[in-house]
């Protein structure tokens, strides 16, 4: 756990890689794409990599949860959540269809590139 | 977020009730957490607003994480949600990065009353 600026907590490196792995091969799979600003896509799975160490499960990380632990069992927003399953709808900005004005061209993101962004927080 | 504005203030569960519930203007109110997205991207619209309505709203953000008591009062699910208030209760809300013109349309209703 690595403190950044504002206190909020950075994941493993060995975590956030095997998010980042995950989040390719779902965004070929899905043919959806990562943010034009791929520094949103960073954030988003260094947050997905910190609830996966911490609760055992990639729990969405732009919801608010009364109980974290219960929504994890839940299951219905560990990534990737219910809605990006049925409809490709990520309101975490993770996974874009094309048609998204925000979405890019890429498919890859390196864990050098989430770190440059990440540890500014 | 987490880009400081001299006019963004944070509140907490514990200085609510005075800076938001109780002030005489209207106030906008930021819910983020850390590692949100679309919260990275909201952050410099908020802050925009804030200069642009300076003297007439204030804007506060609320960690969500570290104030889950107001975050739970209000019912926040989705984040970031833009929450504004107007003589102690909530008048409106926009869930979601959205853009500036969004953001000053749905403040503007609530300058002139």
């Amino acid at each position: 756990m690595n403190p950044a600026a504002d206190g909020a907590h950075q994941a493993d490196e060995k975590s956030l890689d095997t998010m980042r792995k995950f989040a390719q091969t779902y965004a070929q799979r899905s043919g959806t794409y990562f943010c034009s600003d791929l520094g949103t896509t960073a954030v988003v799975l260094e947050g997905l990599a910190k609830h996966k160490e911490d609760l055992g499960a990639p729990l969405c990380p732009c919801r608010f949860y009364e109980d974290k632990e219960a929504e994890v069992k839940s299951t219905y927003w560990n990534c990737p959540c219910v809605p990006m399953r049925e409809r490709h709808e990520c309101h975490c900005m993770l996974f874009l269809t094309e048609d998204n004005p925000f979405a890019g061209d890429k498919q890859e993101i390196s864990v050098a590139e989430i770190r440059a962004e990440t540890n500014k927080y | 977020m987490a880009e400081g504005s001299k006019l963004v203030l944070d509140v907490t569960d514990d200085t609510f009730k005075e800076k938001v519930i109780d002030c005489d203007v209207p106030v906008l109110v930021d819910f983020w957490a850390p590692w949100c997205g679309p919260c990275r991207m909201v952050g410099p619209v908020v802050a925009e607003i804030a200069e642009q309505y300076e003297g007439q709203i204030q804007v506060f953000k609320v960690n969500t994480d570290e104030n889950p008591q107001v975050a739970s009062q209000y019912g926040i699910r989705s984040i970031p949600t833009l929450m504004i208030f107007k003589g102690g209760q909530r008048v409106d809300m926009v869930v979601g990065a959205v853009p500036k013109t969004t953001l000053a349309t749905t403040l503007e209703k609530y300058l002139s009353a």
